[in-house]
Formats: structure tokens, sequence, C-alpha cells
């Protein structure tokens, strides 16, 4: 037990020596993290807004109806619509400052009442993709609209032109009275409507859904692991290269005593390691775990046998460099795969479901589990314990190995 | 070769055997008792088709300088390796204080200190961290560990750069910090395996120092080198190991005896080995080491007075000499006379 520690110590001292490599093990997590949340926006992030520039050269009350509609009910909350000029609105939304510019020319109302063509112009700004997508189908929705309107009571609309000069009491009457009477043919069909549409409204979820940093901190702290676990476990072809593993076979220490005190190290950097990263997610994604002590044991935990594994590929090695081609072979495809560097919520379906099957999938599923309060104590327990059997497993197949092949 | 243990004074041995086992701050065995702290009996060690350890036996007594040397791939280190427990013998036994190598490993270990040929340090940590964790792979604790580093950092002369990373370390000093890590728990036995390869004149003269003041201390010693100067000036006794096997063994005196006190001449040009031999056959006290059409090796008492002689003798063996070597005795005549080449070949 003594040499345990005293192996420990000298492990923790070289690595106090070489801070750098640490801090790029953990530093490239953060990096990869910080350029994933730019690419796709901080989580819990409002709706989107955008702004419709409006050049309304008619301004009628049907160009003030049309521009109305944007700025009613659902819409309002995306766009605010803003009236310019046509010249103004061209420069303005050549800046990127507004989603559109719709232009409504002079004659529009008239040219609509007659039935006449008209041109309505939509200029969207190409740096944006989805408000100005919403603006062109509102647009085309109100126009479609209006298709039927004329169909219905084109004549009436037109009465209203001002074609025929101005409208007699006695023709206004008769023109109401006739829409009226369309409107109410109409009323078979619309009241009670002819078609049943059934609705199934889907339950949202009692609490808010996780923000994009909240889902991306876990994985970025199991990136951590794996960096850790991977760069560590390359230290063996380094006291190989020093031949300080030959000369511990000389003396009367056990084997397995040094490569205690080298995993017990290692575990204290992970550790290390989960705390910060549990604080940093504290801060930063406002990730809150219902039980932090055993969302740091897992951590650790976890860390350790990823260490194990990696020492397995590297004592599988012929050499230094195979071991290292070896090690990313194996860790870069166990990340991307196992949601590490994409979250599974992120990964299609087919792809997220092998994922959860990969080691540090699996692991990371139970952490995820931790940190929703989801996983009880008994589950933890078992879980631990399986990863505890595991790992010494692997431990007795390192020791051998490195035993038969970093001596001779 | 000298009695093995199992025949010398028992219960003294056992008692002896039992303090070590045990830790106890036992005084090193008298010289005078017979008891070898290093016993190497048939051993071979073979990799694959390769022989690279033939039957060599030996056996070393405590305080007692014991040189194996030999030429490069000689054997040399193979044999330390089995003797540390690096390397499984295939056949054959060693025994170190007793305790069989390979049965006995732990024990035997706990007695043995060894210091590599190729240096095996941290070379992130500092001289001080080394040998803290060496000295605790040794089942050292402190506080004796902590005065025991202080004495062999000043033994070494490195008690100045105690707390500096080895890697800013001269080859000389890691060396000597290589040696203090091999010593830092006081072994009773010390394995050096070419200790001076390497290293500056003024390391050297330290490190040997220092391995004579261990065998003083009564440390049995085994001290591989391929330095002949070394071990002529270093080894109590030795054995000459060439391809796997021991030539010749014994006390610097008992070897030169071999020899008996003669020159060793060394021809190189065009020579007929027959002819050769049979015109120096008429030549008294003219020993032909080796004949072969390039290189004659002749063995000689006082050759250079007999020079004009040996040359009319060849000249009537129509031999044509290009250069002519005469070599005092000495361990590498030893080696030439016993392997027809030379050490460093």
């Amino acid at each position: 037990m003594r040499f345990v520690l005293t192996s420990a110590r000298k492990d923790l001292r070289r690595l106090r020596r070489d801070p750098l490599a640490l801090a790029v093990w953990i530093g490239i997590p953060v990096i990869i993290g910080l350029m994933l949340t730019l690419l796709f926006g901080g989580g819990g992030s409002p709706t989107p807004h955008g702004r419709l520039l409006v050049a309304d050269e008619d301004e009628s009350v049907l160009s003030g109806f049309l521009t109305g509609s944007f700025d009613r009910g659902p819409m309002a909350k995306m766009i605010t619509v803003e009236k310019v000029e046509r010249g103004e609105g061209r420069r303005r939304l050549d800046k990127g400052d507004g989603s559109a510019l719709l232009i409504i020319p002079k004659g529009f109302t008239e040219a609509y009442l007659r039935n006449q063509p008209f041109e309505l112009s939509l200029v969207t700004n190409p740096s944006q993709q989805i408000l100005p997508q919403i603006v062109s189908e509102t647009l085309s929705m109100v126009m479609d609209l209006g298709f039927y309107l004329q169909l219905l009571a084109g004549d009436q609309l037109r009465a209203f032109s001002g074609d025929q000069g101005a409208l007699s009491d006695l023709a206004l009457s008769g023109t109401i009275l006739t829409l009226r009477h369309r409107f109410d043919n109409l009323h078979a069909y619309l009241d009670p409507p002819v078609i049943k549409l059934k609705t199934t409204v889907v339950e949202q979820s009692a609490t808010a859904s996780p923000s994009f940093a909240a889902v991306l901190f876990p994985c970025l702290l199991f990136q951590s692991l794996l960096f850790v676990a991977m760069g560590l476990s390359a230290d063996v072809w380094k006291e190989r290269r020093l031949g300080t593993i030959r000369r511990l076979v000389s003396t009367p220490a056990p084997f397995s005593a040094a490569l205690t005190g080298k995993l017990l190290s290692v575990t204290l950097v992970i550790a290390a390691v989960g705390v910060a990263g549990l604080t940093a997610g504290r801060w930063m994604a406002d990730l809150h775990p219902s039980n932090v002590w055993a969302a740091l044991a897992w951590v650790v935990c976890s860390g350790a046998v990823l260490f194990l594994f990696m020492l397995l590929l590297q004592t599988t090695a012929s050499n230094e460099r195979a071991a290292n081609l070896l090690a990313n072979l194996f860790v870069m495809p166990l990340m991307m795969l196992g949601g590490t560097f994409f979250p599974f919520e992120a990964m299609p379906k087919q792809m997220a479901a092998i994922g959860r099957w990969t080691p540090n999938g699996w692991l990371l599923l139970q952490f995820k589990a931790i940190l929703d309060g989801s996983m009880g104590a008994g589950r933890l327990a078992v879980d631990l314990a399986a990863v505890a059997l595991l790992g010494a497993l692997v431990f007795l197949v390192v020791a051998r190995r490195l035993r038969v092949k970093f001596v001779v | 070769m000298a009695a093995p243990n199992r025949e010398l004074p028992g219960l003294r041995f056992k008692l002896w055997r039992l303090a070590d086992e045990f830790r106890l701050n036992f005084p090193p065995m008298p010289h005078r008792i017979l008891l070898f702290m290093i016993e190497v009996e048939q051993l071979r060690k073979a990799f694959g088709e390769l022989v690279a350890v033939d039957g060599v036996s030996f056996a070393v007594q405590p305080g007692e300088l014991f040189g194996l040397l030999g030429p490069n791939g000689a054997g040399k280190s193979t044999t330390i390796g089995c003797i540390s427990g690096l390397l499984t013998p295939t056949a054959g036994r060693v025994r170190v204080m007793g305790h069989d190598v390979v049965s006995d490993g732990v024990a035997a270990r706990r007695a043995l200190g060894v210091v590599p040929q190729d240096i095996a340090l941290y070379e992130d940590l500092s001289a001080a961290d080394n040998l803290q964790y060496w000295g605790g792979a040794q089942g050292m604790r402190d506080p004796a560990l902590r005065s025991r580093i202080a004495e062999v950092l000043e033994l070494t002369g490195l008690q100045d750069r105690a707390r500096e990373a080895v890697k800013k370390f001269s080859g000389g000093m890691k060396r000597r910090l290589n040696m203090a890590c091999g010593i830092i728990h006081r072994p009773k036995v010390l394995l050096l395996d070419e200790p001076t390869v390497g290293v500056d004149p003024q390391s050297r003269v330290r490190l040997l120092e220092m391995v004579r003041a261990e065998a003083r201390a009564g440390t049995c010693v085994l001290y591989t080198t391929h330095y002949m100067e070394e071990a002529e000036s270093l080894c109590d006794r030795l054995a000459i190991v060439d391809r796997g096997k021991v030539i010749a063994q014994g006390t610097l005196a008992e070897l030169r005896s071999v020899l008996g006190q003669r020159d060793l001449l060394r021809f190189t040009g065009r020579f007929q080995p027959d002819a050769v031999r049979r015109s120096l056959q008429d030549l008294e006290g003219i020993e032909v080491v080796q004949a072969e059409p390039e290189v004659l090796i002749l063995a000689a008492a006082e050759a250079s007075r007999r020079l004009p002689a040996i040359f009319s003798a060849l000249a009537a063996s129509e031999a044509e000499v290009r250069e002519t070597t005469l070599t005092r005795p000495s361990l590498e005549t030893l080696f030439i006379k016993l392997t027809g080449k030379e050490l460093r070949e």
C-alpha cells in the first residue's frame, strides 16, 4: 500500500512538471464546445425575430390590410413591420438591416378590384433563411385569399372600384345584400364544416427543454475524460523509453502496486477535471445535478475505466507510433459515435441507437441520467459495481501485458 | 569453482537470512565466512535459436568485486538480467543470498541493487524525487530514506542539484544518479552493468571510487565491463566471457599466469599458415596462437629481443609482413590468446 502512494505521488509530480499537456486535454473540448455553440447558437435563445420593410406606394385601405396581416396574431411575435421608402428599403436591406422588403406599387388596389394583373415585389435578405421564408409564405397565403375573394365576389368588388361612377344608396344596398347572400350560401360548407378535422394535441413536456449548452456540456466533460485517458495512458511508452519499468522489475516492489499507483494518480487528475467540469457546467450551462457527489463519483469511475481501456490499447501495439495510431483509430470513432462529440440528441436516430452501446456512450448516458435525477441510488450502485468489475479485469490484463511486453 | 552455499555452516547462514527477511539491521557477513552471495550454476538463456548465455557458472563472495569481462554481445547483460529477475533462465540455477531468483524472486531482489547499463531515471523529476521513488520501491521509509538520500547525494556530488530536473543533467551526472538509485537502500549484492559507458573522466573516477567503497563496506559487487583497464584496476576476481561462455575465470594473478608473462606479437600481411608453423617450430618458447592467411598471432617471452629470429623464420616461410604489434601481458592479450580476437571487436 505504501508503494502505491509512493508511485502515485511520483506520477502526480511528473504531471505537475508538465501542466501544458493537461491544459491541452481539457482545453480541446472547451474550444470544440465554444465552436459548436457559436455554430448552432446558444441554448434557450428567444424566438427569432425579423423586420419586414414595406414600401407602400399605394397607401390604400387594401395595401394597409395587406401589411397589417404581418403584424397581427402570432406573426407579430416574429415580424415587425416598418414602413420605408423604396430606395431607403433597398439600401437598408443591402446592409442586412431587415429580413425582407415588400414593395406595393401605386395602383395595386385598383388593379385588384378590377381583377387586372398587378405585381408585388418581395426582396429577401440572403443572409437570413427562415424569417424571409415565413414572410414569403404569408404573402403567398394572403394572395391566395384575395384570389378566392375575387372568384366569389368579383363583380361586387368591381362595383367599389368606381368605374361605374359613385354608387347610389340603392346600388350599395344591393351589392351588400348580394355579398351577404353569397356568404350565407357558404355557411352550408363552412358552418358547420363539411370536413371535420380531427386534431391531436401533443402534450408538451412540463419542464422546459434543456438548452443547447446543457445538452452539450456532458459531452464536453466526457470528451475531456477521453483525451485525458488517452494522453495519460501513452505515458507507459515514455516509461519504457526511460527504462524505468525494467528497473522496477528488479526491485522487490510488486508491479501491480506501481500500476495501482499510476491508476490512483490518474483518478485524482480525473477527479480534478470532474470538479472543474461540474463547476463550469453550473456556471456556464446552468446545470444543477440532482446529486453532485453521485455525478462526480460517476465521472471518476468512468475516467478510470476509460484510462484502463486506453492502457489496454497502448499495450496491444508493438511500438509507440503504432500505439498512438491505434488509440486515435479507436478514440475518434468512439467520440463521434458515442455522443461525446455530437450529442445523441443531434444525431440521426439509428446512429444514436448504436452509439448508446459504445463504452463512452453508455457511460455518458448514465451520467446524464444522474444529472437529471432519473437514476436511483440502487441502479447507480449496481452500475458503479459493474464498471469497477470491468475495470479490475482490464487492470489484470494490462498488468500482465506490461510485465511481459514492456520489460524484455 | 568454490563449493556452493549448502555445504557451508547452515545455522549461521539461516540466522542471517532470517534477519534479512525481517529487514533487521544486521551487520554484513564477515568476509572470512565463505558464503557466496551470488551463485550462478550452469546458467543458460536462449532467445529462440539464439543462445545468449551457455552454461555460465561463477560464485561471488561478500565484499568481493567480481568482474564479467567480455566484448559487446558476449552475454554479460543477459547474465545480469537473469540474476536481477528481468529474464527467466532457460536452464541452470541462480541464487542471490541463497534465494533462488525464480522460485523466491522477491526475497532475492530484496538483497539486490541494480545499476542498469542504460540510464533508467525519470528525467522530468528531480534527483531527490528519483531517489525517493527508487528508495520507496526498495521498501525504504522516511525518515531513514530522507537521511540516506542526503548521504547518497553527497556521495555522488549532486547535493547542489538535488532539486533540479534530471533532464538538465550532463551524461556523467545522470550516470552518477543512476548509480545512486541502485545503492540507495544499501544492497548486500550490487549488480553493475557497464556503469561507466559514455562517462567523462571525472565522473568515471567518482563512479569507480563509489564501487570500491561499496565493496569495502561488505557489499558483493558484480561488475560487467568491456574496458579491460577498468576490470584490471577494480576487480578482485574476473570471468572472461565470449559468445555466452566463460572462457577463463580467476584472480588477475591467476589469469596472468595462463599467459606465463609472455608478450603477444600480432602480424598482419600474407601468410601460408602451414609453412609459418613449420618454420617457427624450431624457435624455442614461441607459441603460435593464431595462424590465418592474413593474421598471425604469436606468444613469446621477451618478444622484442626475439624479433630478428622471428622475422627470419617468417621470411623463410615466404610470408609478407605489413604490420607488427607487440603487446605486453594483460587481460587484452589473454583475451586475444583465448579467443583469437580483440576485446573490442
